[in-house]
């Protein structure tokens, strides 16, 4: 009974949950992880409370066409006459849904497949391995484009198109640190007590390795909102959600006279993508000592 | 005896990967939605059965799903792409006409990317924590976050539409025609925004890694072992360089899709007649066969790069060399 007492305790220290608090703090110590805390609060703020917030609905038609930003229309208006700010701010409901969505199932999968193949080795790992490299290869953005181009532009498509193809850095990741930490006397000793397999991986393994997978995960939402972006670029996108790609489309034959359709969405959308990579950079120094003390020097 | 064993072992790989890409490419076509041979005849089909059955039988879709996966993965190793129903030719021989300007646009830039980043990179991790650092860890930050048709799209606002300084879009100056030695210089006159473009998205993924790695090099064992013999620090900084520029070379392959992707986006912003411009063409179209093909041309393109770099990597990198491979 003791000696389930002290594995319990060791890994509650590096479980992720107890650690959390941790985590934030360090993030807020750090000048880009807090600029990028900041800037992430804002904007999923600003998207959390769009319903709620005193802008015109984001399909409204009745405002003039193209205007210019004024009082009424802070960011102005586009070629329907449908107002930027509230167009933008919804963006970044969906632009965010999309991201976190697509980096959600890209994660699950990479982290399975990382701790199954780190944790058992062998064959498992040798087919898994090959199975990730050659998704490593595979051009994401456009197997996901040609996907979508044949399939039909819809949202949800795309989310899980993005997710389905973006795994295999994940993946890596997380293979690398289960070697690591299943060396490690508590998962040795959780063994010998008769654990079985899936315990010891849910309640030791995985906690322990999984901080760069969670840091890469918030990176990868980032780059899930830029291949978004990218595909409604090129006309791809669903055009029922005015994600902040598909506004920025359909600005596009604007851009000389009207700039604001594109600009402000544009806007919000580097902010985003800059307050993602500061905020998972920031846990990426975190957890290689030797670059945090080094930029402490 | 390990390099050659390293070598075998990778184009094996590859030439596994390549047939992957294509048995998937088969699947997205073989489960998309509807009839090919509708695709193919249009309304003749549905009118005429004789037709209909007439094509199946040409096409072979009449024939088992293995078969036609084999036959498949052997029409293109002999660089049969499909063929496009609009423009009546062959993918491969309309991507082969417009890859040129395609590449003249993504070496440039990724070569520029490249150079730039590393050098930079190495400048801002010895000002390590300076002003100087930190503007220019931020500005490659920004960058990094911004898509690259949006920032195409700022530079041709300013210095195309604003400025006047380059021209807003296209290969060559149209209205005033040049030849000869003036004609390859009003191409790099209009190249100029985009490769801009596409090198500022590039440049953060190197500045990144090679920053990061000569900072976490330059706290290693060996390092202060330098340090306490009375090495100056630039002599160090050589030995921790040597370590820093492998961690680029690899990224180098595996951002070569990455790469690839902007230069498609930014060809459309430029209005560039690459491969790009081809793609979204395909896209608005609904040419199939066209946006298949570059799908496959690009696939295998980032493969037998992989496959390049990695063998390069081998020579350059001693643990692979003398035949450790971890």
């Amino acid at each position: 009974m003791a000696k389930t007492k002290v594995i319990t305790i060791m890994s509650k220290k590096i479980g992720i949950f107890s650690n959390i608090l941790n985590i934030i703090q360090n993030i807020i110590n750090d000048k880009y992880g807090f600029t990028g805390l900041v800037i992430l609060a804002v904007i999923s703020g600003l998207g959390i409370l769009a319903p709620y917030l005193p802008i015109p609905d984001y399909n409204s038609i009745e405002f003039p066409r193209l205007m210019p930003p004024s009082e009424q229309h802070i960011f102005g208006t586009d070629y329907l006459g449908r107002d930027i700010i509230s167009r933008t701010i919804w963006g970044a409901r969906i632009s965010l849904s999309v991201g976190i969505v697509a980096a959600g199932i890209a994660s699950i999968i990479g982290i399975i497949l990382g701790t199954i193949a780190g944790y058992y080795g062998g064959l498992l790992d040798n087919i898994i391995s090959r199975f990730t490299d050659i998704f490593l290869v595979i051009p994401g953005f456009f197997l996901a484009l040609t996907i979508v181009a044949i399939y039909g532009s819809n949202l949800y498509l795309i989310m899980i198109i993005i997710g389905l193809t973006t795994w295999p850095a994940t993946a890596r990741i997380m293979r690398a640190q289960v070697m690591q930490v299943k060396e490690f006397l508590y998962v040795e000793a959780a063994k010998a007590l008769g654990t079985s397999n899936l315990r010891i991986l849910i309640k030791y393994v995985i906690p322990g390795a999984i901080q760069p997978a969670i840091a890469n995960t918030i990176l990868q939402i980032g780059n899930a909102i830029i291949i978004e972006a990218g595909l409604s670029y090129l006309g791809l996108g669903d055009p029922n959600f005015p994600s902040w790609g598909r506004i920025i489309y359909e600005g596009q034959p604007y851009i000389a006279s009207a700039w604001w359709i594109t600009l402000f969405p544009g806007i919000f959308l580097v902010l985003t993508v800059l307050g993602l990579s500061f905020i998972g950079d920031s846990l990426n120094r975190m957890l290689t000592p030797k670059i945090k003390v080094s930029t402490k020097i | 005896m390990g390099l050659e064993k390293y070598i075998a072992e990778r184009i094996i790989q590859a030439f596994f990967v390549i047939i992957a890409v294509i048995i998937i490419n088969f699947i997205i076509v073989s489960a998309a939605p509807g009839d090919p041979i509708q695709f193919i005849a249009g309304d003749i089909a549905i009118n005429s059965p004789e037709f209909a059955t007439y094509l199946r039988h040409k096409w072979g879709l009449d024939r088992p799903l293995y078969e036609r996966i084999f036959t498949y993965i052997f029409n293109i190793f002999q660089g049969d792409l499909g063929y496009s129903y609009r423009y009546l030719q062959p993918v491969s021989q309309l991507i082969l006409e417009r890859l040129p300007v395609t590449l003249l646009l993504m070496i440039t830039s990724n070569v520029l990317a490249f150079i730039i980043g590393i050098l930079l990179g190495l400048y801002s991790a010895r000002k390590n924590g300076s002003f100087v650092d930190t503007s220019i860890t931020s500005l490659n930050f920004l960058f990094w976050s911004t898509p690259s048709f949006l920032l195409g799209i700022i530079l041709m606002m300013i210095f195309g539409v604003n400025l006047k300084i380059f021209p807003v879009a296209g290969l060559i100056d149209v209205r005033n025609p040049k030849e000869g030695f003036w004609l390859y210089l009003d191409i790099v006159y209009h190249s100029v925004l985009p490769i801009i473009t596409l090198t500022l998205i590039t440049m953060p993924l190197y500045f990144k890694v090679v920053r990061d790695t000569v900072i976490q090099q330059s706290v290693e064992e060996y390092a202060y072992m330098y340090r306490a013999i009375g090495f100056n620090e630039s002599k160090i900084y050589k030995k921790v360089f040597r370590n820093a520029i492998l961690p680029p070379v690899t990224l180098f392959a595996i951002h070569i899709g990455f790469a690839v992707a902007g230069a498609a986006l930014i060809e459309n912003v430029f209005g560039w007649p690459g491969v790009g411009r081809l793609l979204l063409d395909a896209i608005s179209a609904r040419d199939y066969p066209i946006i298949m093909g570059i799908y496959l041309f690009i696939s295998i393109t980032v493969v037998l790069a992989n496959l390049i770099v990695d063998i390069l990597y081998a020579y350059l990198d001693p643990r692979i060399r003398l035949q450790k491979i971890s």
